[in-house]
C-alpha cells in the first residue's frame, strides 16, 4: 500500500478547508513547520504496548501539516518512525479519534481534537523544545489545543 | 504538657518511629517542591539555608530536604537551581541543614532526586529508559540509557546517600514524584526495553531494586523512603495501571524499604492530582489501599490533603502512618505549631493555586501567593519587627491588600483603621470566591483568615464607611499614614461613546450578587474575572457567549490552572469569541467585529463587561494633600491578581 492513494484520513480537500478555515492558528508559524498525525493502530504505537513505533516503523500513512508560503497545507505522507520523518508536532490518534475527526471536519475540529487527546483518545509528542516551539510561532495552535506550554504539575 | 491542639489531634501528634529514629510526631515534611534558590552549579546558598531554617522550625516529626542531583553532568537536574550532591565539596551545606533539622528536633532526610526524562535541564538531552519522545515542549528530547549508565546512576545514588549521612542526615529518599527517572523506569509509557530492565513489571521494577540494594548497602543503618505512585493517571497513554504500580510497591516493600511516599500523577498526565479543583482527601483510598497491603511498612501520603484534622482522621482510621504535607507549610510555616495550639483558624490557608510550581516551569524561584515572606527568609527587610516609630495608619480598602497590609502593620505595632465601603471585608475577592467552580472555600478561607486575625490582633475595621475627600478632612488628624488599597473597578468609561451603552453591566455587580442577568449573556473580556463569572452562569443555565480582543482567552491565569478554566469553558459550552471587540449595542445583544472585520451579532438579554479594568487611582489625588505618607497597593495601583495584591500589601506593611 502506498500512503499517497491511502483513504483513512478521508479526503485531503477537506482537511484543506478546515485548515484554512483556520489559518489565523498558524500566522505566526515559521516557513517549513510541520504537525503529522498517524493512526495509533497503523503504527504500533499502541496504548500499554511498545511506542517504538514513535522511532521506527513500517510505512503507514501519515496527514501532514506543513506551512508553505504562509498557507497551512495539508498532505499524506510515509511515517516510517521518527528517525526518517520530521515533524514538530506528532499526534497520535485511535481508531474512535480518526473516525471523530473526520466526522467533524466541516465543524470545530481543533476542538474536537482538544476533547480527543484530554480524554487519552490521541496522543501527542512534541520534538521541539519549548523556546524553540515559541520562536516557530506554534504558541496560538498549541493553545488551540489545550496543550500546556509549560510544565503542567497539577 | 500536651497542649490543647495536640490532645484534640492525640493521632497526628502522637510519637513515631523510622528505623531507629524516633519522630515527635507523625507529620513528615515532604520534599515535594524544589525551590530553585541555589547556585546553577547547585552550590546551596544563603537564601536556600534561610529557608531551610524556617522548614526545620516547622515543627514536623521528620523532614525530608529537597531533593538533590546525584549526577555531575546535571542529567538527573529538572530545575534551574536545583540542589546537587554528587561531590563532597557540597557536604558544608548539607551539614548546616542536617544540624537545623536536628536542632529543631527532627528526624532528617535527604532526598535524591535524578528526574529522568525530566532531568538535563542544562543539556540539550535528556535520559531515559526508552526514547520517548516528550509530550511537554519545557522538557529535553530523550536518549536511551545503556546498561553501563543505568549502573553508573544505581553506583551516584548510592553515593549520595552515603554523602547525606556523612552530612549528618538520619535516611534518605528516592522518587519517582512526578514522572522522574524512577517512574521512567517503573512505567510502561517511558520503559520499552527489551533487555533486563524492561518488559514484564518485574523486569520494570528491577532499576528500582538495584537503587534500594545499593543504597542500603551504602547505608545500611539508616532508614530510605521510597516515593512510588499509587496511580500514573498516565494509563491513558499506556501507562501503568494502578494494579501495576501497586505491584511495583511490594517490590520495594520486600527490598526492605522503611517507608513508602503514595504519589499521584505525572507532570505531563492529562488531569488534575492536586489542584484547586480536587477534592481534599480525593486521593486517600491510595495511601489506605498501601496501608493494608504493606503492613510491615510504614506509609506516607498527603497529596490533595491540606488539613491537619483530616490528615489525624486518617491516621486513626489506617489510611497512613505519616501526613506527608509541604505546600500548606510554604502558605504558613507554622501551620503544625498552631494546630498543636488548637489556633487552626489562624492558619494563613494554602489555596492549592499552584503559584509555587507554575514559577519553576518558568525557571524561577518558587514563591507562595499566600506568603509574600517565602523565599525572602534570608532578607532583614522582609521580617516583621518592631516598628521604630508607631503610627497611627488608615487602610482604604478591606480587599487582600489592604487587609494584609493591616495585619502585617499592626503586628510591627502601628495602630491600625480598616475603612471598607462595603457591609464585610473581602472585597472583589469575595465575589470571585462565591463564582469559582472549583473551590469557593478555599478563596473565602483567605478572607476569613484575615477575619481572624484583624480581631486577634486588634485591627479596627470600620464596615459600610466609603472613604472620599469630605471624609477624609473629616479624620485626616487622626492618621500619620494611609494606604490606598481601594482595589480595581471595571472600565466601563471605555464603552461610553457606544450607543445604548446604558445597557452595559458591570460584571462585578453579577459577581457580588448585585444585579441578576438574563438568560443569555454576552461576556466581553475573557481573562480571568470574566471567565469565572461566565463559567458560573453557565454551570447555572445560563447562554453564554465571551467575547475576547486578545487572541486568546484566560491570559492572566497561571498556567497550572489555565487548562482548567479552558476545559471548563469547552464542558460547559460557552461560546468563545476571540480576537474582537465590542461595537454595537440594543436590547437585543451585542454585536462584534473580529479582527478579519467581520461583524456579529450575538443575541443577548444581558451583557456583562469584566474587561478592561481600572485601577482605582483617584483617592490618591484626592488624597495627597491631606495625609503625611501616602502609599498605595494591590490591584489600586495596578490591576493584576490575589497573588500581587497580598505581597504588596506585606511589603507595604512591613516597611512603613
Amino acid at each position: 500500500m502506498t500512503a499517497a492513494v491511502d483513504q483513512s484520513f478521508g479526503e485531503i480537500a477537506s482537511w484543506q478547508t478546515m485548515l484554512d478555515r483556520h489559518r489565523e492558528l498558524f500566522l505566526d508559524m515559521v516557513q517549513g513547520s510541520r504537525i503529522g498525525f498517524v493512526s495509533r493502530e497503523a503504527s504500533g504505537i499502541l496504548p500499554g504496548k511498545r511506542l517504538e513505533g514513535v522511532q521506527v516503523a513500517a510505512a503507514v500513512p501519515m496527514l501532514a501539516w506543513q506551512l508553505e508560503n504562509g498557507t497551512m497545507s495539508a498532505r499524506i505522507e510515509d511515517f516510517s518512525g521518527m528517525a526518517s520523518t520530521r515533524v514538530d508536532l506528532l499526534l497520535v490518534a485511535d481508531e474512535e479519534a480518526m473516525a471523530t475527526m473526520l466526522n467533524e471536519l466541516d465543524g470545530d475540529t481543533l476542538t474536537v481534537i482538544k476533547r480527543l487527546i484530554r480524554r487519552g483518545r490521541m496522543m501527542f509528542f512534541v520534538f521541539k523544545n519549548k523556546a524553540q516551539l515559541q520562536d516557530a510561532g506554534y504558541e496560538d495552535f498549541l493553545d488551540s489545543l489545550g496543550l500546556a506550554f509549560l510544565g503542567a504539575c497539577r | 504538657m500536651t497542649r490543647p491542639g495536640e490532645a484534640k489531634l492525640n493521632h497526628l501528634f502522637q510519637p513515631g518511629h523510622i528505623g531507629k529514629f524516633k519522630t515527635k510526631n507523625l507529620v513528615k515534611y515532604g520534599a515535594c517542591c524544589v525551590s530553585n534558590y541555589n547556585g546553577r552549579d547547585g552550590t546551596i546558598t544563603p537564601r536556600e539555608l534561610a529557608r531551610v531554617r524556617v522548614i526545620a522550625g516547622t515543627g514536623c516529626g521528620m523532614i525530608t530536604n529537597q531533593g538533590a542531583y546525584p549526577d555531575p553532568l546535571g542529567e538527573g537536574k529538572s530545575y534551574f537551581r536545583q540542589v546537587a550532591i554528587h561531590d563532597d565539596k557540597f557536604l558544608p551545606q548539607f551539614e548546616k541543614i542536617a544540624q537545623y533539622i536536628h536542632d529543631a528536633g527532627a528526624v532528617a532526610l535527604q532526598q535524591i532526586l535524578h528526574a529522568g526524562r525530566y532531568g538535563g535541564i542544562d543539556l540539550g538531552y535528556c535520559v531515559q529508559p526508552s526514547v520517548v519522545p516528550q509530550t511537554l515542549p519545557h522538557f529535553r528530547p530523550p536518549r536511551e540509557m545503556t546498561k553501563e549508565q543505568i549502573k553508573l546512576v544505581v553506583q551516584q545514588h548510592a553515593d549520595a546517600a552515603r554523602r547525606a549521612v556523612r552530612a549528618g542526615f538520619d535516611g534518605t529518599e528516592i522518587t519517582s514524584f512526578m514522572g522522574y527517572l524512577l517512574a521512567n523506569f517503573n512505567s510502561r509509557f517511558t520503559n520499552q526495553r527489551s533487555d533486563e530492565y524492561g518488559g514484564s513489571v518485574e523486569n520494570r521494577g528491577r532499576f528500582m531494586r538495584e537503587l534500594i540494594d545499593a543504597i542500603k548497602q551504602a547505608t545500611p543503618d539508616n532508614p530510605l523512603s521510597v516515593r512510588l505512585n499509587g496511580a500514573e493517571l498516565m494509563d491513558r497513554w499506556g501507562g501503568n495501571t494502578q494494579d501495576e504500580s501497586f505491584e511495583l510497591m511490594q517490590q520495594a516493600v520486600d527490598c526492605g524499604v522503611e517507608m513508602i511516599s503514595v504519589t499521584v500523577g505525572w507532570q505531563e498526565a492529562p488531569e488534575s492530582s492536586f489542584g484547586r479543583d480536587v477534592e481534599p482527601g480525593y486521593w486517600n483510598f491510595l495511601s489506605a489501599k498501601a496501608k493494608k497491603m504493606f503492613p510491615g511498612v510504614l506509609v506516607a501520603f498527603g497529596n490533595r490533603l491540606p488539613d491537619p484534622a483530616m490528615a489525624n482522621d486518617c491516621i486513626r482510621d489506617g489510611v497512613f502512618d505519616y501526613w506527608e504535607v509541604c505546600r500548606p507549610l510554604l502558605a504558613d510555616p507554622e501551620m503544625i505549631h498552631k494546630a498543636a495550639e488548637d489556633r487552626m483558624e489562624e492558619v494563613r490557608p494554602c489555596i492549592g493555586s499552584l503559584n509555587c510550581l507554575s514559577r519553576l516551569f518558568r525557571d524561577l524561584p518558587y514563591t507562595c501567593t499566600m506568603n509574600p515572606m517565602l523565599g525572602h527568609e534570608v532578607e532583614p527587610e522582609y521580617h516583621i519587627t518592631p516598628a521604630t516609630e508607631k503610627k497611627r495608619i488608615m487602610v482604604i480598602g478591606a480587599g487582600p491588600a489592604g487587609m494584609e497590609a493591616a495585619i502585617t502593620a499592626r503586628q510591627r505595632g502601628h495602630a491600625v483603621t480598616v475603612f471598607e465601603k462595603a457591609d464585610k471585608i473581602g472585597g472583589n475577592l469575595a465575589a470571585y470566591a462565591a463564582n469559582d467552580l472549583a473551590r469557593p472555600v478555599d478563596l473565602q478561607s483567605v478572607i476569613d483568615y484575615y477575619a481572624v486575625m484583624a480581631k486577634k490582633l486588634g485591627v479596627e475595621v470600620r464596615l459600610n464607611t466609603e472613604a472620599n475627600a469630605k471624609f477624609m478632612r473629616s479624620v485626616l488628624h487622626e492618621y500619620d499614614a494611609c494606604i490606598v488599597a481601594a482595589g480595581a473597578r471595571t472600565d466601563m468609561a471605555v464603552f461610553r461613546y457606544l450607543e445604548n451603552s446604558e445597557l452595559l453591566i458591570d460584571a462585578l455587580e453579577v459577581a457580588h450578587g448585585r444585579v441578576k442577568p438574563g438568560k443569555r449573556v454576552v461576556m466581553i473580556g475573557g481573562g480571568m474575572i470574566g471567565l469565572t463569572i461566565s463559567e458560573f452562569l453557565a454551570k447555572a443555565g445560563h447562554e453564554v457567549t465571551v467575547v475576547e480582543q486578545e487572541k486568546r482567552i484566560g491570559g492572566d491565569i497561571m498556567p497550572t490552572f489555565k487548562w482548567r478554566h479552558t476545559a471548563w469553558v469547552d464542558e460547559l459550552g460557552i461560546q468563545t469569541i476571540t480576537s474582537a471587540q465590542l461595537t454595537k449595542l440594543s436590547k437585543e445583544g451585542a454585536t462584534v467585529k473580529t479582527a478579519k472585520g467581520e461583524e456579529k451579532f450575538i443575541a443577548a438579554d444581558s451583557v456583562l463587561v469584566s474587561s478592561p479594568r481600572k485601577a482605582n487611582h483617584d483617592l490618591f489625588y484626592e488624597f495627597q494633600w491631606m495625609v503625611d505618607e501616602l502609599h498605595g497597593g494591590g490591584d489600586a495601583t495596578v490591576p493584576r491578581g490575589l497573588d500581587a495584591a497580598i505581597h504588596e500589601g506585606y511589603r507595604l506593611g512591613v516597611r512603613i
